[in-house]
């Protein structure tokens, strides 16, 4: 985009990466125990789920929908996967089934969406009880803790000497493939005009529907595999696993610059984002401030920086009023995609 | 008293005095003047009309009128003197009455409430007035030729009877100014009649009125005196007997114009597509007819003749119930517009902002988008490739842009236009449906996109042109289908087309004669009542049936009676009270969250506050016991009403998404609830006894915190049903432009609910504290889901602008008793999870389809 250069440097991304580099030099600089190499690795394993389930989140969000069952999938699919591995069936048949039941539950989300014309804000919801639900019926309060050792190795090692986790390797391998399809390919030129009208999308021929409903499926796919790599990295499978991870997902997004009423974000400021919170969290932790606690910070820095671009957004355009000779360029172009005040179908 | 009886009125009144007006009023935007020195009056008596193209400064005009705008210099007068701490209201109360252009109105309230919203008539306690307002309203839907009751929702009406209620809003105040921008742009011939002789009767008295049209022979029919703009500077104001039509449209564009339709030798190939029979219930029915290569077959009627829902047929949006369409000699069906598109055909809808556009786009990413899929490589798109499909299209339509990356948004209405006819251009259609193409954009580009269909006809491409504009259609049909009510009325050839013919086959076939207003009118009225909705009777108990709290009932009762059944304990006193005090709590904070949801708005944060609340309340009660319980109540309102302020403010003056602002002080509250406990928890024998007893104690045998709880509920179902503030709080949510558009005090109201819930958070907090005693910093937690669960169970629109709060109530009430169901008959607690959202399922299915029948039921509309 053919953009002023006060544009190009204001934009979220850049804010983005500025906020997480000062972050990062802090921790680096003040607080001695985060520049080991063990507690980095582990900051990196302890994202590994939120990193992969945020990839299909952003694509829903920019469709206009959301996933709030995500955690639920993440758990029913690590309950499916155990149960199977304690019943003696090999491995890879337990992931193909923990797949497969990740794959069902997003197509019930998508097909209730898509077939139904229900809000997804409302059928995740009803799903992410009922998915935990199942969970529960299936293993009960009780869980599986004994697995192969090849599989627990996955989830505790690092690749060859270095700082990475294997559990980070699926996000690793997924996110430039996301990437591309959302930011080049005519999939991803399509996700942004559903999000960005709905109406206009179906009009020019784009099947609206079924790419809502693949995506509701990919999202159910990748949260089963954020469920595999969950069970791996603490040895155990439980209904409870993960509990209230959507909303830490859907935080990121949103901090991420992806507007809650679709049609704009990118996946850069994303992942800024993911190494921002995940840097924030490590931090407070060492500084030994409780999980609770955490929220708090998390959340006014989601706050606040929300309402600083808002009001930098305001500014600049005031500025842009005062300093631009008079031109045929209307208001509003450029400027953070998540805040721009769209109207209609806001949360549907 | 309204403007209503005008019509009947004649009084004579010498036109002089200015009753409103500009003077050397200027507004910017950004980099972009939209109006520079614009000065003029609106005189008593007088219809003053703004003539300029799309951009050219007109609705700026009405929108610093109608006090949406305030100049940046230069004023508007009223009454002589510059006005002050201008706003739409303050607009309606100086007497100011607006049409505006897309209509303001509230699809989730009646039409009565949409007449009147703002200044609905009240009784003695401030209630509004049901039967003043049912009564004023028909009249006035007489007046404009309205047949609807004034009690139906106006989602159910047409697009043109809802621009017809639009009109009547005006007419609701006793204006001395009425200002009408593009009012006629969605109206058939015989609705712009009657509007024409409503503003004769006003004139009469002396009203002093503003006109906006694109049509120019309305404007010479209606105007006193003619004020001509050109890109954002008032070219001139003439008395219009004295202003002939060329030396206007030069005015408008700065030079002359030539022959407005081209001229054009039609030799029609092979036929491209053949309709017939074709039907679709509630739509049109029996249609029939033939384009062929290098014609253009018009489709002629009024708004809702059924023209665009055949067009939508041919594209495959809908189904057609009737009939076959073949394509070159080949019957095939349309499942959807990707099939459409592949057998070569391309619409061009009406709605250009609605269907045809992305804002957010650029110029090129709007254009390329139905051939997106061509311009890849290896599934990648390439720009080059982009380019070359699109731009030949852009640039033989002579779009003026300064790049292909220049936002859509920010293109006039008319390149807009470009836009979209080169999207569809470069999908290299071989029938191309082209609905009201020129509607709303300037004489020039008009011109232009009828010089595009002759040039495109010479080429050999069939199409098919829907306008409400007569000349278009027959200075540029072949031939011209003419539809009444759904029904194929005439087929007229070229040569024997002209307007008056079209328009007596598209109203009245029957008369010869031009058909006077009243009459028409009177016809339709009376074809509507018989086509009838059954006896009233029927209609009652279909109405009941179809009432979300009538499901609710039969739900619990289905829970509840086989529970009974298995588990007489279901009804005993004891559990019936147990199941009450919880529904107590839940139904309390579940209306605080249908208040913001009503606003279009969500509170992820309820739960945090119910549980920093009830810390905070009983930490109070633990350090002071000596202190009244009230004293405790009041430490937690107080924390519910800063939590809501907070959330508040951000949403309404930060202008942060409510989800996301919600998202983060959920955390946020929570966080600071657990820093403030740090990890104790106060337990019953902590508090004073009076404490507890506010909760458990027993009036007429009944726990106090029940009645609490009702009486919460009755006050906020009083205030929401009763008082205009809880309408507007409706109308907010159910069209946030509209809203701002006619002056409602969104901001306050949208501060005023999450003010409001927080309170009752924090209130239902200190409840809490009472009711279980032992309070931690985990009190809530979560809980938000099944308030949320509740508000969604009780059908409440997550979009905003609809739910009750008895819905509410039961449906807090039909999760509880599901709960309290399967404890008894001994289901594992652990499933509850699974069923709960099992329940949130099915009860928004059951919505879906109970709503989707309901309207096959009410037919048409």
């Amino acid at each position: 985009m053919k953009s002023s250069l006060v544009e190009r440097f204001a934009s979220w991304e850049a804010f983005l990466a500025v906020l997480t580099a000062a972050t990062l030099a802090y921790a680096v600089a003040a607080v001695p125990d985060f520049p080991t190499a063990f507690n980095l690795s582990q900051v990196i394993a302890g994202v590994s789920e939120r990193a992969l389930i945020v990839l299909p989140m952003v694509l829903l969000i920019i469709a206009r929908e959301i996933d709030l069952s995500v955690a639920s999938i993440l758990a029913l699919s690590s309950v499916v996967f155990g149960v199977i591995v304690e019943a003696g069936a090999p491995l890879g048949v337990a992931i193909v089934a923990a797949l497969l039941t990740g794959a069902a539950g997003g197509a019930l989300n998508g097909i209730l969406v898509t077939a139904l014309g229900l809000p997804s804000l409302v059928v995740t919801l009803g799903t992410l009880a009922l998915f935990r639900g199942i969970g529960y019926i299936v293993l009960g309060s009780g869980s599986v803790n004994v697995f192969p050792d090849s599989f627990t190795n996955f989830g505790i090692d690092n690749l060859g000497g270095t700082l990475l986790p294997w559990t980070i390797v699926p996000f690793l391998v997924l996110a430039p493939i996301f990437s591309v399809v959302l930011q080049r390919s005519a999939l991803g030129r399509r996700i942004y005009a559903i999000g960005g009208n709905p109406e206009t999308a179906r009009y020019a021929g784009v099947r609206v529907g079924r790419i809502r409903l693949g995506l509701f499926v990919v999202s159910g796919l990748v949260c089963a595999v954020a469920g595999i790599v969950f069970t791996a990295r603490l040895a155990n499978a439980r209904a409870d696993n993960a509990v209230g991870l959507e909303l830490d997902v859907i935080t990121i997004a949103l901090l991420g610059g992806v507007s809650v009423f679709g049609g704009r974000g990118k996946l850069t400021g994303v992942f800024f984002a993911l190494v921002l919170i995940a840097t924030l969290r490590n931090v407070l932790g060492l500084l030994q401030i409780g999980g609770d606690a955490q929220g708090t910070v998390i959340g006014l820095l989601l706050i606040v920086s929300l309402l600083l671009s808002t009001t930098a957004q305001r500014l600049y355009g005031a500025i842009r009023f005062w300093t631009t000779p008079m031109r045929s360029g209307g208001p509003g172009s450029g400027g953070q995609p998540g805040i721009a005040r769209q109207a209609p179908d806001a949360r549907t | 008293m309204s403007l209503a009886d005008a019509s009947s009125k004649v009084a004579i009144h010498p036109p002089a005095s200015p009753a409103a007006g500009l003077v050397d009023a200027s507004k910017r935007f950004g980099g972009t003047v939209a109006l520079a020195d614009a000065s003029f009056d609106l005189l008593a008596g007088e219809v003053l009309a703004l003539l300029g193209e799309n951009g050219a400064g007109k609705s700026t005009c009405v929108k610093l009128l109608a006090g949406v705008y305030r100049p940046d210099s230069g004023a508007v007068l009223v009454d002589g003197a510059p006005v002050e701490a201008w706003s739409p209201l303050e607009a309606a109360r100086r007497g100011i009455a607006v049409m505006h252009q897309h209509p303001g109105l509230f699809g989730d309230l009646s039409v009565a409430e949409n007449l009147f919203i703002g200044h609905m008539p009240r009784r003695r306690f401030g209630d509004v007035d049901d039967v003043r307002m049912r009564i004023q309203a028909t009249e006035l839907l007489e007046v404009v030729g309205l047949d609807c009751r004034p009690e139906q929702p106006l989602k159910d009406l047409r697009t043109s009877e809802q621009q017809l209620v639009e009109i009547a809003r005006a007419l609701t105040v006793d204006a001395k100014v009425l200002i009408m921008d593009e009012p006629t742009a969605a109206l058939s011939q015989r609705e712009v009649e009657r509007l024409f002789a409503v503003v004769a009767g006003l004139k009469a008295r002396g009203v002093a009125m503003m006109f906006v049209g694109h049509r120019m022979e309305e404007i010479y029919r209606v105007a006193d005196r003619i004020a001509v703009l050109r890109d954002g500077r008032l070219i001139g104001v003439e008395r219009a007997a004295e202003l002939d039509r060329d030396r206007a449209v030069q005015m408008m564009i700065g030079r002359p114009l030539s022959a407005v339709y081209p001229q054009r030798q039609s030799t029609p190939g092979n036929g491209v597509l053949e309709v017939s029979g074709l039907s679709r219930d509630g739509a049109f029915a029996d249609v029939s007819f033939e384009v062929r290569a290098g014609e253009v077959l018009g489709l002629g009627g009024l708004v809702g003749s059924g023209r665009t829902e055949i067009a939508r047929v041919l594209f495959g949006i809908d189904r057609p119930t009737g009939g076959t369409i073949r394509l070159g000699g080949q019957e095939m069906g349309i499942p959807d517009p990707a099939a459409a598109m592949a057998a070569g055909i391309a619409y061009v809808s009406e709605d250009r902002l609605g269907q045809s556009l992305v804002m957010d786009f650029p110029i090129l990413a709007n254009a390329s988008l139905p051939v997106i899929g061509k311009a890849t490589m290896a599934g990648l798109v390439r720009r080059r490739s982009e380019l070359k499909l699109v731009e030949p299209h852009l640039k033989r339509l002579r779009l003026k842009f300064r790049s292909f990356d220049q936002p859509v948004r920010t293109l006039s209405g008319g390149n807009q236009q470009k836009v979209v006819l080169s999207k569809w251009l470069a999908t290299r259609p071989s029938l191309l449906i082209l609905d009201e193409p020129t509607q709303g954009i300037d004489v020039e580009s008009k011109a232009e996109v009828h010089a595009m269909i002759a040039e495109l006809a010479w080429q050999g491409l069939a199409m098919i042109l829907i306008s409400s504009e007569l000349p278009e259609l027959v200075g540029l049909c072949d031939r011209i289908v003419v539809l009444r009510e759904g029904r194929q009325t005439a087929l007229f050839d070229r040569s024997e087309a002209d307007q008056e013919r079209v328009i007596r086959a598209a109203t009245d076939a029957d008369h010869d004669a031009p058909t006077p207003v009243g009459t028409i009118a009177r016809t339709v009225a009376e074809a509507d009542h018989s086509r009838g909705d059954g006896s009233p009777v029927g209609r009652l108990t279909q109405r009941i049936a179809g009432r979300r709290e009538v499901g609710l009932v039969c739900a619990i009762a289905a829970v509840a009676v086989p529970v009974t059944i298995l588990n007489p304990r279901m009804i005993s006193g004891e559990n019936l009270t147990a199941i009450a005090m919880d529904a107590a709590l839940l139904m309390i904070v579940a209306v605080a969250q249908m208040l913001v949801l009503l606003t279009r708005n969500i509170d992820l944060s309820v739960a945090s506050v119910i549980g920093l609340s009830a810390y905070g309340a009983a930490s109070f009660m633990h350090l002071h016991p000596a202190s009244p319980v009230l004293a405790g109540v009041g430490v937690a309102c107080a924390i519910g009403l800063a939590c809501g302020l907070a959330n508040g403010l951000v949403v309404t003056v930060g202008g942060v998404p409510a989800i996301v602002v919600t998202l983060g002080t959920l955390a946020v509250f929570r966080g600071l609830d657990s820093l403030w406990a740090g990890g104790h928890q106060i337990s019953a024998d902590q508090v004073p006894q009076s404490w507890l007893d506010m909760t458990g104690a027993r009036v007429a045998g009944i726990p106090a915190v029940i009645l609490i709880a009702l009486a919460t509920l009755v006050v906020i179902g009083l205030v929401l049903r009763r008082r205009p503030t809880g309408r507007e709080l409706y109308a907010i949510g159910s069209n946030p432009d509209g809203a701002a558009l006619i002056g409602l005090r969104t901001t306050a109201l949208v501060l005023g609910a999450f003010v409001t819930a927080g309170l009752l958070a924090g209130f239902d907090g200190a409840l809490w504290a009472s009711r279980y005693a032992t309070v931690d910093a985990r009190v809530a937690l979560g809980y938000e889901l099944t308030v949320i669960a509740s508000v969604v169970v009780g059908g409440v629109a997550i979009r905003g602008g609809a739910g009750t709060v008895l819905g509410v109530a039961l449906g807090a009430l039909t999760l509880l008793i599901i709960e309290n169901g399967l404890t008894l008959v001994r289901v594992d607690p652990l499933w509850l999870q699974g069923v709960y959202g099992l329940v949130i399922l099915v009860a928004v299915a059951v919505d879906t389809l109970v709503g989707r029948r309901a309207h096959g039921v009410s037919g048409r509309r």
